[in-house]
């Protein structure tokens, strides 16, 4: 079943642009120039019920607006939005009940409370029958680890601790949809991991929709099979994330370990010497010569160890968006 | 301090504009009464509120904004309700006025016309901080709004001691119908045809008010920006 469906969405944003300095303010009070910001551009695509579909882009790609769309906070431009077979903008209460979304950089709790006084007013507004509510939240302070502080003043909470309490009020009423912008920003190695193996684990249980944003690709990596790209407000990518590489990677990467010492000249002619130290050396080959160049390399010299590998995700990435020109 | 300015006034006067010294002190108990159940309000930061992105949250959640609003200030005014009593109280104790009460009827009017009065401030607070979508610049309009309103809503001075002329261009506003015709329904000062014209006057604002609220903030969510989050 489709969950979700995007089709042409567009969100033009008009900004005003000022010139710095105290002449420029006075300036703009009779010459103002404004320009067109499109912040989403023609996206179109849908995600079954049960999917976790990555969001990846760079700062400014239209993420977030497009998040908003989905959830009725922004009116789109242009195009058209259904989740869960409703129109985000009509901000039903049927529909505000089957989902959250989750900001990183945003607070829901209320700063001066405990934790626990903004999951009793989510419990009123979402209408949650007290025993699903004490199950609920039972269960997620146990799996996120935050027992102990529910009842301690939001303001006195760790980034995490706050971060993991943001999770938990926005799923008290078990969203069907979930939309997660950058969820673990700010947070250590462990508690990324705690977060990812929890929206792994919510996905699975609840069956749950879910799109994600975010700027480590470890997360991207781990939770989403399927991830769209969006850049200047275009989607350039939809589909699974391992073919990205055979898609977009030209190259891969020989790593030797040499018996005997060879100059970098000599390793030259292959491909391009990434590092060379101390009998090691990594090359940088055409993707489709990769093996022709490996046997070759082995036919020539005395190799101890040779490792092909395909180039990392994120580095593809950064090339499709054209940021640095790699390998 | 205009209890003092009027008690000094009224000790070498018996009546003033029209005013015994009891009408006026109830006149001013009124007003301070008024003053904190109709003007004041809790929305008056909602412009910055709508500009910063705060109402975001509540967007997201079944809840009905407006409701939301009402609440707010209903609970606002409860509270006012308190210090005004306690105020009151000492006031009451220096002073030792004499407050003329209408008869039941003109009484249980007043009231209903207070609500009307505090529903029409409801839906002009409503619709300056419907300002906030497009711009966080809402103070000065404000500001003016508030200097008006201390001068046609009767706050400083009964009306009717203003020359007629400018008496009939306040009555044009809706900012009468704020404090001063309810103080006037209260003192007994208005005829059973006064009573019926400001009656359909005040639902009349409410409805015209209300409709143009009611656009603006369906114009202003669709541009709204949901900034900072």
């Amino acid at each position: 079943m489709i969950t979700i469906k995007v089709s042409n969405l567009k969100k033009y944003f008009k900004v005003y642009k000022k010139e710095p300095g105290l002449w420029g303010s006075i300036k703009s009070l009779w010459k103002r120039s404004y320009e067109t910001v499109k912040a989403v551009d023609d996206v179109s695509f849908e995600i079954a019920e049960g999917e976790i579909v990555g969001f990846i882009g760079q700062n400014g790609a239209g993420k977030t607006t497009t998040l908003k769309m989905l959830s009725g906070l922004l009116y789109p431009t242009d195009g058209k939005t259904t989740v869960l077979e409703f129109n985000p903008w009509d901000r039903k209460p049927e529909f505000q009940k089957q989902f959250a979304l989750v900001m990183g950089q945003k607070n829901q709790l209320w700063w001066d409370l405990p934790a626990i006084e903004s999951f009793h007013l989510n419990k009123a507004i979402y209408e949650i029958p007290d025993k699903i509510f004490d199950e609920t939240l039972a269960k997620l302070s146990k799996i996120l680890d935050v027992e102990d502080i529910l009842r301690i003043q939001v303001r006195k909470l760790s980034l995490g601790q706050r971060m993991k309490c943001e999770i938990i009020a926005a799923l008290l009423h078990n969203p069907k949809v979930l939309f997660l912008d950058e969820p673990t920003i700010g947070l250590d190695v462990v508690m990324q991991k705690t977060l990812r193996d929890f929206i792994k684990t919510y996905n699975k249980e609840f069956g749950a929709t879910i799109i994600l944003t975010s700027h480590y690709m470890g997360d991207v990596k781990e939770l989403c099979e399927r991830v769209i790209i969006i850049d200047k407000g275009h989607k350039v990518y939809d589909g699974k994330l391992a073919d990205i590489i055979n898609k977009y990677a030209r190259n891969k990467i020989l790593s030797l370990t040499l018996e005997n010492s060879i100059t970098k000249n000599d390793l030259e002619q292959f491909g391009t010497v990434k590092s060379f130290k101390n009998n090691q050396a990594t090359l940088i080959v055409p993707r489709k010569e990769a093996t022709k160049i490996a046997s070759k390399i082995l036919n020539q010299f005395k190799v101890n160890d040779l490792n092909i590998e395909e180039v990392p995700i994120e580095v593809v990435i950064r090339e499709i968006f054209g940021a640095k020109k790699i390998h | 301090m205009s209890l003092t300015v009027w008690t000094v006034i009224f000790t070498s006067n018996n009546s003033a504009f029209g005013y015994s010294k009891e009408s006026m002190i109830t006149y001013i108990f009124l007003v301070a009464f008024l003053q904190s159940m109709i003007i004041a309000s809790s929305l008056n930061g909602l412009a910055s509120r709508l500009y910063s992105g705060e109402i975001s949250n509540y967007l997201l959640k079944p809840i009905n904004l407006f409701g939301l609003f009402a609440i707010q200030e209903i609970a606002d005014k409860i509270k006012n309700l308190l210090f005004l009593f306690l105020e009151s109280l000492f006031l009451f104790l220096i002073f030792k006025p004499i407050i003329v009460f209408p008869d039941l009827k003109l009484f249980l009017l007043f009231l209903i016309w207070s609500f009307g009065g505090l529903i029409l401030n409801f839906i002009i607070t409503l619709l300056f901080g419907s300002l906030g979508f497009w711009s966080p610049q809402v103070w000065g309009p404000k500001f003016l709004f508030f200097m008006i309103l201390d001068f046609t809503a009767g706050k400083l001075f009964p009306l009717d001691i203003l020359p007629i002329m400018l008496q009939k261009i306040i009555y044009l506003t809706p900012f009468p119908y704020l404090s001063f015709v309810q103080i006037q329904l209260f003192l007994n000062r208005l005829n059973s045809q006064d009573i019926l014209k400001h009656t359909v006057i005040l639902v009349f604002w409410i409805f015209i008010l209300g409709t143009i609220t009611n656009k603006i903030w369906k114009k202003g969510l669709k541009s709204y920006e949901s900034v900072g989050i």
